[in-house]
């Protein structure tokens, strides 16, 4: 496209027409500003397993996917702590996005990849949950897990949408589409005695990441502790005997002002057989606290590691065989 | 007697290594057979619910009796082919897809002829029994994805060198994939 509009351009110059060169000149820099935003524009607007915006792995408390805002904000957390109390009692992990549109228009397809992708669900229980619906597309899916199939058989997802979601869909009320809807689904999850709640596994997820930091803290202690008995012994090796018996007999100090520079001056003598050997090595007075800058950084970044950790969510792993329902409005 | 020895350490590495490969082997197999059951059993679901989707037709359009008693020959037919993990050759895969193809085709036409009832389409038995029947058609797809996938992967365990050699002496054939569906390959058309 760019070539064919150059060309234009130049066959215009030949012809010499000024203003008609003028005008190509600026249809094709338009041309060229459309072709910067327009990739953008059709992104922000249709969407792909791949860039789909899961909010639950930087935070466990967030289950809907909002993109393009269709949802309000207080219809979000109503669902967040629906689905939240969901996961902790029975043990049904959902992803539920509003989108304007997806990748090829169909709901079913795209719910399978992101499943396949992620894992939603245990993968003991098998009980993910992905609540799919694409406005442009007009078009809707509920999928359930492989061990949720049980629990909301396909005939039941569809009861689910004809009475809860259809109506709502029809008035264009997203809110009330997806709150009913999860409404109605966990009436059927809270009258399924076998499924487990989560809750239990949290806790332990806690503690496992607690153990680790706790041992990288030792592991890190450790290591410094090794660095300097390492430092000590290798100031304490004799080269003439060569055993570890040199020790420090004195030392004095010199000070360059101009550079900023301490030197010293340590004199060590070996015990065994009385070879000495003088080391000189200088300390920056500027940035005494390098050491110090170091272990705030190391630090820091322990810190940074395990908070992410401790409220991002994770998915277990679970499988899709491809329950579920779809359906058009 | 380092002759020897050598020999021993030989001998001893490459029965660890054989059985290695063919522990591996086994194993790729066993998925293999897993997954064709699943596929059996997506296509006996759908088998199982076609006698109540015919009874709720035949409520509203007991006139189509053609195409509902070829729904049920198909059905018929298709359930007596079954075919086992062990004799996956392709004539019997091919067979077996047949037969279940004619059952897709006559549900079809079956389902074609439900648009013209509008009763019958408002009906939520019926609204439900077809959620039910997409749902296992969607289930037998995976099934079938997820089996090819495993072939593929076993079929690649047993072309490549040297498991080619141990697999040849143990006797571990290729396995057939599922060849995509006659026509499935264009979308339908949709006329007004």
């Amino acid at each position: 496209m760019i070539n064919n509009n150059m060309k234009t351009k130049l066959s215009h110059k030949a012809s010499g027409k000024g203003s008609t060169f003028l005008s190509s000149t600026i249809y094709y820099f338009l041309f060229i500003i459309s072709y910067l935003l327009f990739p953008t524009i059709c992104r922000a607007a249709t969407y792909t397993p791949d860039n789909l915006p899961i909010p639950y792995l930087q935070d466990k408390t967030k289950y809907v996917s909002n993109p393009d805002g269709l949802l309000s904000q207080t219809a979000v957390d109503s669902l967040n702590l629906w689905l939240g109390e969901m996961e902790a009692a029975h043990g049904v992990q959902t992803v539920l996005a509003v989108v304007e549109r997806v990748e090829g228009g169909e709901t079913y397809d795209f719910c399978m990849a992101l499943g396949r992708k992620y894992g939603i669900g245990s993968k003991e229980q098998n009980t993910g949950l992905i609540i799919l619906l694409s406005t442009g597309d007009r078009a809707y899916t509920i999928l359930t897990g492989r061990g949720l199939e049980g629990t909301l058989p396909d005939a039941i997802c569809k009861r689910i949408e004809n009475r809860q979601m259809l109506p709502a869909l029809r008035e264009g009320d997203w809110d009330e589409a997806m709150l009913a809807t999860v409404r109605a689904i966990t009436r059927y999850v809270d009258g399924d005695p076998s499924l487990v709640g989560s809750s239990d596994f949290d806790d332990d997820d806690d503690t496992a990441a607690l153990i680790v930091f706790l041992g990288m803290m030792v592991l890190a202690i450790g290591l410094i502790a090794l660095g300097i008995w390492l430092d000590e012994r290798k100031k304490s090796y004799c080269p003439s005997c060569h055993q570890h018996k040199m020790k420090k007999i004195s030392s004095y100090t010199t000070k360059n002002k101009r550079l900023g520079i301490r030197t010293h001056h340590d004199t060590y003598r070996c015990a065994h057989c009385y070879f000495t050997k003088e080391l000189h090595w200088d300390e920056d007075l500027h940035s005494g606290g390098g050491a110090a800058a170091a272990g705030g950084a190391l630090g820091g970044s322990f810190f940074g590691g395990s908070g992410s950790s401790f409220s991002g969510g994770h998915f277990g792993g679970g499988s899709f065989g491809g329950g579920g329902a779809s359906g058009r409005f | 007697m380092k002759t020897l020895k050598s020999l021993l350490v030989a001998i001893l590495a490459t029965m660890a290594f054989t059985s290695c490969t063919y522990n591996k082997l086994v194993e790729q197999e066993e998925v293999v057979a897993q997954k064709w059951a699943d596929v059996q059993t997506q296509y006996q679901r759908r088998a199982d619910l076609i006698p109540n989707l015919v009874n709720t037709v035949k409520g509203y359009a007991a006139h189509e009796s053609e195409t509902l008693e070829a729904v049920v020959a198909a059905r018929t037919k298709a359930t007596q082919i079954t075919v086992n993990a062990d004799d996956l050759t392709p004539e019997k895969l091919a067979e077996y897809q047949a037969a279940q193809g004619e059952v897709s085709q006559a549900l079809g036409r079956l389902l074609a002829i439900t648009e013209a009832y509008p009763d019958l389409k408002a009906n939520e038995q019926f609204s439900e029994l077809q959620a039910q029947l997409e749902g296992t058609e969607n289930r037998i797809a995976e099934a079938r994805r997820q089996y090819n996938e495993a072939v593929q992967t076993y079929n690649v365990s047993v072309r490549r060198f040297p498991n080619n050699i141990w697999a040849m002496i143990f006797g571990f054939d290729k396995k057939t994939p599922f060849a995509a569906e006659a026509g499935a390959e264009k979308a339908p058309e949709v006329q007004f």
